[in-house]
């Protein structure tokens, strides 16, 4: 009944509500399109950098993350890799030999990251095969390397060139090796295109005079959310293995975990003040609605309508009018989000900028019911806020005095 | 007339007016302190790259600033410093030598540009100097000293920690540098480090070093030649202006000549794009003040319609009865805006000077080169600006209910009693 | 048995000058009783009203219903006691404007938590009696002032109360709704033997009223029983 009322009380004054209900969802539907625009830029960003390169979860040699040298680095051992299999969770493990060198050609040079890969593993876990934006994977026969596009463009190399590598190898033996670059790589992350140096991993192996070694295994999860818990199972798992340490990707990549909670947290300011606004535009409808009705109250209270019955009508219809507002936004926000999803947006005169802080100038909205679902959360908060007053003032309401009005 | 009673019918509804007003305060002082805020934290980083990194203007080989080719050096390097010391409009000058490298030691190697500068020089033009943080900034006459920064001295493993917490560095640490010099032979040398550095930006921390630009030069074969030259000006506006540009590039018509926009397109960029972007953040602001203010002139008329019938029906023509609606309508927008606007202005000083502790959240921002403390500034422009949304809203805001207010017949606004 | 008693009821509206609106008002009201409080206006009518339906508090005094005190009530026991037993009809806009007439005499049933069957079927007795089966989705607006005066006695009565309470019920109505109204509600007083008490300064009720008691200065000037039926 309480609902009915409050339902009939909402279109007594279309324009009103209707007002009001637009606040609301303008409020919702910029929140929505923004968060699904910069949700989808961090989502884009984690997938090709961790989901597509790093792993969500990698196992070293224990004390390999803090001092990250290729005399920590460990034998590649299939029990381990079968141990780790056997977690429900892990649909792949991925041997790589990582470490550093001077890349060069002719008169340019510029420090790389040098990765021996299994091809065929690696091609499981991230595809590398779609990466290749020019030329091959590596070739059978011929000591070949997959380069960062951008890295090529920095050392002027194509493919069919040859690459100059100079590093530190195992126990510090000089390293080096001249490659082939069968072709170029495009990660989709502007860092790993200028730095990347893909290596088949037995050359990595021989370059570096690191035989059988590796010094990573990246994981490959069912779900990219399981991260903490694998972590969790794998300790004990591997304790009698060795000595061994598996890290989250947000344990070994601090930085861009709080760099994007510091840019949410300036989205969220933002989206606060204006819902802050739209709060306001909401009360004053609301008070508008309770003072109107004054003579109405009273009736009902001398009737035989107890007060907080009528608190919860006004509650009620503060909270119908925001959360259809909401609905509006919605319905609104989602073609648009639906349409950024399938055609992202591409700044390109923006591309440098995001270079700088790691991101592909490339906004592909995600479609994320919990971003939605939270619109309607935070307003219905403010809702109850905002109905608190007109409530409690009905608490006190005199029903002579309101009839009187 | 018409303006003293608009002006007493919005206080007919007090908490209904105020409700309004307070919406347009605080929507235009969070607006106007969160850009500023934004602006604030953008201002210090670009100062701090500046200042630190890439100074007013740069002077290199169109082949070398394209191509990073390591032979394109400039001839005069010694010469050109001079002259451009004795232009009234600069105010130091820095030449280096640049080359990427590989700085390995025992444990391991990593990739770095290693910076051959004059420390002198360096002292006034980027304050080196005062970033160092453990050990000395090249006193004293040892051979092939090399300065690092804090984070690769850490990933090197020279950090050392006390039962107390104290952090120490185990300085004095031999590391060989791997370069090519020009002409494609690889070089390789033994550096020993004096001290640390740690700048804004610990992620370039890990990858830039410095040693003495005559140390570098003897290693690599190049004399007086040098890759780069930067220059810090009397005052950074100069740099902006392209008369001194040209000049500069008038003497050296074969080198680039480039001013910090240039130089860091993504500064120039929210540097330039901050004013579109306060419009367009202060516009969704308005628009939902507008809401707001539309809803309550509304319910103002359709409760005074009997009124305003009455008004008609006495004589007061319909063009007095718009103008009486618009102006209640600007008033009840107008009288929050200077509240708002005056509070921000006092807020974004105030803070200006003090300052907003953010180092809860500056660990991620510190690789960006975010500073821990926000200094909170807006131009004078963006306040007029944001004045005149105001007034524009005000305007827009007052024709729907003006109109609303026309639109109702006085006879029968008369009989709606 | 007196269904309503007041004892030395006074209420003092403080102020510049006090204003003595009910002064010692003594009254007996007996099941079945068609009353009439007439007097002119401020003569403390409504007050005096307003004070026995329990919505002000008298300065002091006292008011029995049904033998008890209602001031040892708390607040909501109040609200509760005004919807179980007393029935209020206003002068004007009685009705939830949102609400049509079924709803607005169902309204009362449903805040006493009444079975859906019982409501129906009291619904259709009540406006059966108030002739406006007809009227049964009209919203007020939709209704006539004297229709919807109507529908706010049968309300009124929907929750079964020992008497109703009209404040001058006629006070917007043209004459033939009110003699429209007082038929019905004279019919519900012999049918029913409901009591009911009037606020009035409207001959037509006067005229109607079985009892007329007259309020001058909040004083009780006189109390005249009418033995002989008037013609309706």
């Amino acid at each position: 009944m309480l609902i009915k009322l409050a339902w009939r009380n909402l279109w007594r004054n279309r324009r009103r509500t209707f007002i009001t209900m637009a606040a609301v969802s303008l409020a919702a539907f910029l929140s929505i399109t923004m968060m699904s625009l910069q949700n989808g830029v961090y989502e884009n960003m984690i997938n090709n950098t961790v989901g597509r390169f790093t792993g969500y979860v990698q196992v070293h040699q224990k004390g390999y993350f803090d001092d990250q040298t290729l005399d920590n680095s460990m034998l590649q051992n299939p029990e381990v890799e079968a141990a780790i299999l056997d977690h429900p969770d892990i649909d792949l493990v991925i041997p790589r030999l990582e470490s550093f060198a001077l890349a060069s050609s002719g008169d340019l040079s510029k420090g790389a990251g040098v990765v021996g890969i299994d091809p065929a593993l690696e091609e499981s876990f991230s595809e590398i095969s779609r990466k290749v934006v020019e030329g091959d994977l590596f070739q059978k026969g011929e000591i070949s390397a997959l380069i960062g596009k951008d890295l090529g463009r920095q050392l002027q190399l194509g493919v069919g060139d040859t690459i100059v590598l100079i590093g530190q190898g195992y126990r510090g033996a000089t390293a080096a090796g001249k490659y082939m670059i069968s072709g170029l790589l495009d990660f989709n992350s502007p860092d790993l295109n200028s730095r990347i140096v893909y290596l088949p991993l037995l050359e990595a192996q021989e370059m570096y005079g690191a035989y059988d070694l590796i010094t990573t295994y990246a994981l490959q999860l069912g779900r990219s959310d399981q991260g903490n818990r694998v972590v969790q199972d794998l300790e004990p798992l591997l304790m009698d293995k060795g000595e061994y340490e598996a890290l989250t990707w947000e344990t070994m990549m601090p930085d861009m975990v709080q760099f994007i909670q510091a840019d949410k947290g300036g989205n969220v300011l933002i989206m606060g003040i204006l819902y802050l606004i739209v709060g306001f535009g909401i009360f004053g409808t609301v008070l508008m609605m309770t003072a109107e009705r004054q003579y109405e109250f009273g009736i009902m209270v001398a009737i035989g309508m107890k007060k907080d019955k009528l608190s919860r009508t006004i509650v009620i219809e503060t909270i119908l009018i925001s959360l259809l507002g909401v609905l509006m936004g919605m319905v609104l926000a989602f073609p648009l989000v639906l349409f950024f999803n399938i055609n992202p947006i591409r700044v390109d005169s923006m591309a440098e900028a995001y270079a700088e802080f790691g991101f592909e100038p490339i906004f592909p909205a995600i479609i994320d019911p919990s971003i939605f679902i939270s619109q309607a959360i935070t307003v219905l908060i403010i809702a109850v806020i905002i109905a608190f007053y007109p409530a409690l003032r009905l608490l006190w309401l005199k029903p002579v005095e309101a009839m009187r009005a | 007339m018409l303006i003293q009673i608009a002006w007493k019918n919005i206080w007919r509804n007090k908490l209904r007016s105020l409700v309004v007003i307070l919406a347009v305060a605080i929507g235009l002082l969070s607006g106007a302190f969160l850009m500023s805020f934004s602006y604030g934290i953008n201002q210090e980083r670009s100062r701090n790259i500046i200042e630190t990194k890439i100074s007013h203007v740069q002077i290199h080989q169109p082949e070398f600033r394209l191509e990073q080719k390591a032979n394109a050096l400039i001839a005069e390097g010694g010469q050109a410093t001079t002259d451009l010391l004795q232009r009234p409009e600069v105010k130091a000058v820095a030449s280096r030598l640049l080359v990427n490298g590989m700085f390995s030691t025992t444990k391991g190697a990593n990739g770095v540009q290693i910076n051959g500068i004059d420390p002198e020089q360096e002292a006034l033009v980027t304050k080196l100097p005062e970033r160092v943080t453990h050990g000395t900034y090249f006193e004293g006459k040892k051979r092939n000293p090399i300065l690092i920064g804090e984070s690769l001295a850490e990933k090197i493993g020279l950090q050392r920690v006390d039962e107390a917490g104290n952090v120490s560095y185990n300085l004095r640490k031999r590391v060989v540098l791997t370069f090519q010099i020009p002409g494609g032979e690889t070089q390789a040398a033994q550096f020993r480090i004096v001290g640390t550095f740690k700048s804004l930006n610990s992620k370039v921390d890990e990858t830039q070093v410095y040693v003495k630009r005559s140390d570098l030069a003897a290693l690599m074969g190049t004399g007086e030649k040098v890759h780069e030259i930067a220059l810090i000006l009397e005052d950074q506006e100069i740099s902006e202006d392209s008369t001194f540009l040209q000049s500069v590039q008038a003497t050296h018509p074969d080198l680039m000549v480039e001013n910090w926009k240039d130089l860091a397109p993504d500064l120039k960029l929210v540097d330039e794009s901050f004013a579109v972007s306060l419009t367009i953040f202060m516009s969704i602001i308005m628009l939902a003040l507008l809401f707001g203010i539309v809803n309550t002139m509304f319910m103002a008329i359709l409760e005074r319609t009997r009124e305003l019938g009455m008004l008609m029906s006495i004589g007061m023509n319909r063009i007095q009865v718009f103008l009486m609606i618009m102006l209640e309508t600007i008033f009840l927008t107008l009288v929050g805006a200077p509240i708002g606007i005056l509070t921000a202005l006092g807020l974004i000083s105030y803070f200006g000077n003090v300052g907003i502790d953010i180092s809860a959240f500056a660990e991620g921002g510190a690789a960006m080169g975010v500073a821990s403390t926000a200094y909170t500034y807006l131009e004078p422009n963006a306040y007029m600006v944001i004045t005149v949304m105001v007034f524009i809203t005000a305007l827009i805001a007052s024709i729907f209910p003006a109109r609303r207010a026309l639109k109702l017949n006085p006879a029968e606004a008369v009989r709606a009693i | 048995m007196n269904v309503i008693e007041t004892r030395q009821l006074h209420k003092i509206y403080k102020g510049a000058v006090d204003v003595h609106a009910v002064n010692g008002v003594d009254l007996q009201i007996r099941q079945g009783e068609f009353t009439a409080i007439v007097g002119p206006s401020g003569s403390g009518k409504t007050t005096l009203l307003n004070i026995i339906g329990g919505l002000d508090q008298p300065t002091s005094g006292e008011v029995m219903v049904g033998g008890a005190s209602i001031h040892t009530l708390k607040p909501n026991e109040l609200i509760d006691f005004r919807l179980n037993n007393i029935g209020f009809v206003f002068q004007a806009y009685n009705l939830i404007p949102v609400l049509t007439a079924k709803e607005n005499v169902e309204f009362i049933m449903l805040l006493q938590k009444r079975a859906r069957s019982e409501r129906d079927a009291r619904v259709q007795e009540l406006m059966e009696a108030v002739g406006l089966t007809d009227k049964l989705n009209n919203r007020p607006s939709q209704l006539s002032g004297g229709q919807q005066q109507r529908v706010a006695v049968a309300r009124a009565l929907a929750s079964k109360p020992k008497f109703v309470l009209a404040d001058e019920p006629t006070a917007n109505l043209d004459s033939l709704s009110t003699s429209n109204l007082l038929d019905i509600m004279a019919r519900l007083n012999e049918k029913e033997n409901m009591t009911f008490v009037f606020s009035t300064h409207d001959q037509r009720v006067i005229d109607r009223a079985r009892r007329v008691i007259t309020l001058e200065d909040g004083q009780i000037v006189r109390d005249v029983r009418k033995e002989i039926e008037a013609v309706g």
